[in-house]
């Protein structure tokens, strides 16, 4: 391969001053990801025999992880020096691979989100145009093509009893291209069981071997998503009969997603697609049988389980939290953060015209949607902040009390995160940095300080703007909040 | 043309303001937008600057280690993550700071703001200068405008997260200040009239503006329609 590649990079990093992460990298080379992670790799080999100028770089670990009986499966970006340590830990190392490369030594995960950001906002049609991670079934809808995908897909209604085997038959012939190909178990513990097994065969840690357990990951992780979206689809051949067993089915896809938990973006963000795809489409049955008896039943039926599907994303967002608080290092899921951010953006977009909808209808079923609607738009950033923080730490900081302080099984390497849940609840442990002659005054008046400041900073409202005018009124009004 | 405007606006300023308040807390910074044409544009230009500079000034304060980082959260500005703190005081005093700051930005009376670091003796350690220009005839007249302008406030966010490779660290014990250079004499108001109660502005001293040879260490640029700005770092040669 050309080493042009490498002064490319060195001119980024060491004349910019850029922090490259693979991702970028490969958007503005136009190379596929893998590509670019191994040019990182190389540069990073290559800069370091020559002990230059001191280079940082971040690494992207995914593997399995356990946790108090608890196995997930968990992505995380970590520093150089906490790489070993944190390889360590996990029970399986399923990748690593170069995440980004920079000069500075980073303070936090931040400027991380924020490289990629422009990169893909720019390339946003495109942004997975050199992606490892491919689904043949994720085509967006030509423009003025409204129909339900089930009409296109053309799957014959299955047989209630045997709804699980055919609709896996199907797809699953599409995984025979992988290289450990194995005969699918029928059912949807199935799909995590081969998915298991693939994970198990490849501990290799070379980026070579990485990039094959991408694609493996993925072939299988396409399938099951093909599958999901083809027994979504199914429910829209014939909507009569297919709610009950949609309620049935998406108590087991939660529940089996609850046992499981393996959180790869894919698998996950389908889950999520498949959702609000079928939310959209169900707007549309909705209203041209608006006057049926039918309605009212399919409302009830539906708010379980969109429950359960708001549950399972959200409680596949409190897990991700959850291991991601014990790590020892930088975390961000760097495409399922955006993703998700994505995800519950989009999710409040649709979930809106339908409870307008539907509000006409009938106002108590719909009162449990509207408000976990209304949770997602004013905390897009405190589901950010929910998955950097621990789950304990969150409670606590709704609450605003000094909780115990006990929580010191951080070094402080990874205190950054956990300590900021505490932080913000007990001004006692700034103290001791913080000159404390009014240090019995501050921890009474932070706790209200803090409750106004998050109030101003969310509010994107400029309050000191209006301090010298007399419309303290209408200010007023709004800072009661 | 523009300066009878502004006069004229001034006078006028309580009524516009009701509107403008009231804009400001049904929707986001594009329905200002849509209001602007009754306002006054350096009204809004100056709103977006400050709003900047609070988050800058956090940021700074954070990166280079002016302050604990335990007192630093994460928020979102730009769709970006930025560090802010959480002590009231300091916040504050950030955003008083930044209100008697904004007048002047109005009026394109100040040229720069410079958030300086000061050592134990109040010896300038460090200086991030932001050189604030707008263009004589302000005009909002695209729809794209504000988000190419966010995009480059946010391109200035993540040169300050990374400066410090390229800066040396400094001595413990910092604090900090904020100057502002303004063109002509535009202070001589400031004296007269105070723009928040118990926070005066006060001419500096020559020990706290003169640095012994300083290196000069460019940071970001950007042009836009509204604003034209430019980062950079003084840094003392010897910092302990």
């Amino acid at each position: 391969m050309d080493e042009l590649y490498l002064d490319n990079i060195d001119e980024y990093v060491n004349d910019h001053n850029k922090i490259v992460t693979y991702k970028w990298l490969s958007l503005t080379l136009g190379v596929h990801v893998n590509t670019a992670k191994q040019m990182l790799f190389h540069y990073l080999d290559h800069k370091r025999k020559e002990s230059s100028a001191p280079l940082h770089a971040t690494y992207l670990v995914t593997g399995k992880w356990v946790e108090n009986g608890n196995t997930s499966h968990k992505v995380t970006v970590v520093r150089e020096e906490q790489l070993e340590d944190v390889k360590s830990k996990m029970s399986l190392t399923v990748s690593v691979h170069v995440y980004s490369v920079q000069k500075a030594s980073l303070k936090d995960s931040g400027p991380l989100y924020s490289v990629d950001y422009d990169a893909v906002k720019d390339n946003l049609n495109s942004c997975s145009r050199y992606s490892a991670i491919k689904c043949a079934d994720a085509v967006p809808f030509a423009p003025g093509d409204t129909r339900p995908a089930g009409d296109s897909l053309q799957f014959p209604p299955p047989d209630p009893n045997q709804i699980r085997a055919p609709s896996f038959d199907g797809p699953g012939n599409q995984t025979t291209s992988k290289p450990a190909a194995k005969p699918q178990p029928k059912g949807i513990m199935g799909m995590f069981a081969s998915k298991a097994a693939p994970k198990k065969q490849e501990p290799g840690k070379e980026i070579k071997v990485e990039q094959k357990e991408d694609t493996t990951t993925a072939d299988v992780s396409k399938s099951k998503s093909a599958s999901k979206s083809s027994t979504m689809s199914n429910f829209f051949g014939s909507q009569a009969t297919k709610r009950a067993e949609k309620t049935v089915k998406e108590e087991e896809t939660s529940s089996s997603s609850v046992k499981d938990k393996s959180e790869s973006s894919p698998p996950a963000k389908k889950l999520k697609e498949t959702p609000n795809e079928e939310k959209v489409k169900e707007t549309q049955p909705k209203e041209e049988k608006v006057k049926e008896t039918q309605p009212k039943e399919e409302k009830v039926k539906e708010t379980q389980p969109k429950e359960a599907k708001v549950k399972v994303t959200k409680e596949a967002k409190v897990k991700e939290a959850k291991p991601n608080a014990r790590s020892k290092s930088k975390r961000k899921e760097p495409s399922d953060s955006e993703e998700d951010k994505m995800e519950t953006k989009k999710r409040r977009r649709i979930k809106k015209p339908q409870s307008d909808s539907s509000d006409d209808d009938d106002v108590i079923p719909d009162s449990p949607k509207q408000q976990e609607m209304r949770k997602p738009p004013p905390t897009p950033e405190r589901l950010l902040k929910e998955k950097i923080v621990s789950q304990p730490n969150e409670c606590k900081r709704r609450k605003r009390r000094r909780v115990m302080k006990s929580r010191t099984f951080m070094d402080e390497e990874g205190c950054i995160v956990t300590e900021k849940g505490y932080e913000s609840e007990s001004y006692s442990d700034s103290e001791d940095h913080v000159p404390s002659a009014k240090a019995s005054n501050v921890p009474a008046r932070a706790a209200t300080g803090k409750r106004e400041d998050e109030k101003k900073s969310k509010k994107k409202i400029s309050p000191p703007a209006n301090k010298g005018t007399k419309q303290a009124s209408i200010m007023g009004f709004f800072q009661k909040k | 043309m523009l300066n009878i405007s502004l006069l004229i606006l001034n006078f006028t300023m309580k009524i516009k303001r009701y509107l403008y308040i009231y804009s400001l807390t049904t929707s986001c910074k594009f329905y200002r937008l849509s209001i602007a044409q009754d306002l006054n544009f350096g009204q809004v230009v100056a709103d977006i600057l400050c709003e900047f500079l609070e988050v800058a000034i956090h940021l700074i304060l954070y990166v280079r280690e002016v302050y604990p980082s335990g007192i630093f959260q994460k928020k979102k500005k730009y769709n970006v993550p930025v560090q802010m703190s959480c002590h009231p005081e300091l916040n504050q005093y950030i955003q008083d700071t930044l209100q008697c700051v904004k007048p002047l930005i109005e009026k394109n009376d100040a040229e720069k703001v410079a958030v300086v670091i000061m050592d134990k003796e109040h010896h300038p350690v460090e200086r991030f200068v932001f050189e604030i220009s707008q263009p004589p005839l302000l005009s909002i007249s695209s729809d794209t405008l504000l988000s190419h302008v966010e995009q480059l406030l946010r391109a200035f966010i993540l040169k300050i997260s990374v400066c410090d490779a390229v800066l040396n660290s400094n001595p413990p014990g910092c604090s900090f200040t904020v100057l502002v250079h303004t063109r002509e004499a535009a202070t001589r108001n400031m004296e007269k009239v105070q723009v928040i109660k118990d926070f005066p502005w006060i001419v500096a001293d020559e020990q706290e503006v003169h640095m012994p040879e300083p290196r000069l260490i460019p940071l970001k640029t950007m042009t836009s329609e509204i604003v034209k700005m430019q980062l950079y770092v003084e840094e003392r040669a010897q910092k302990t």
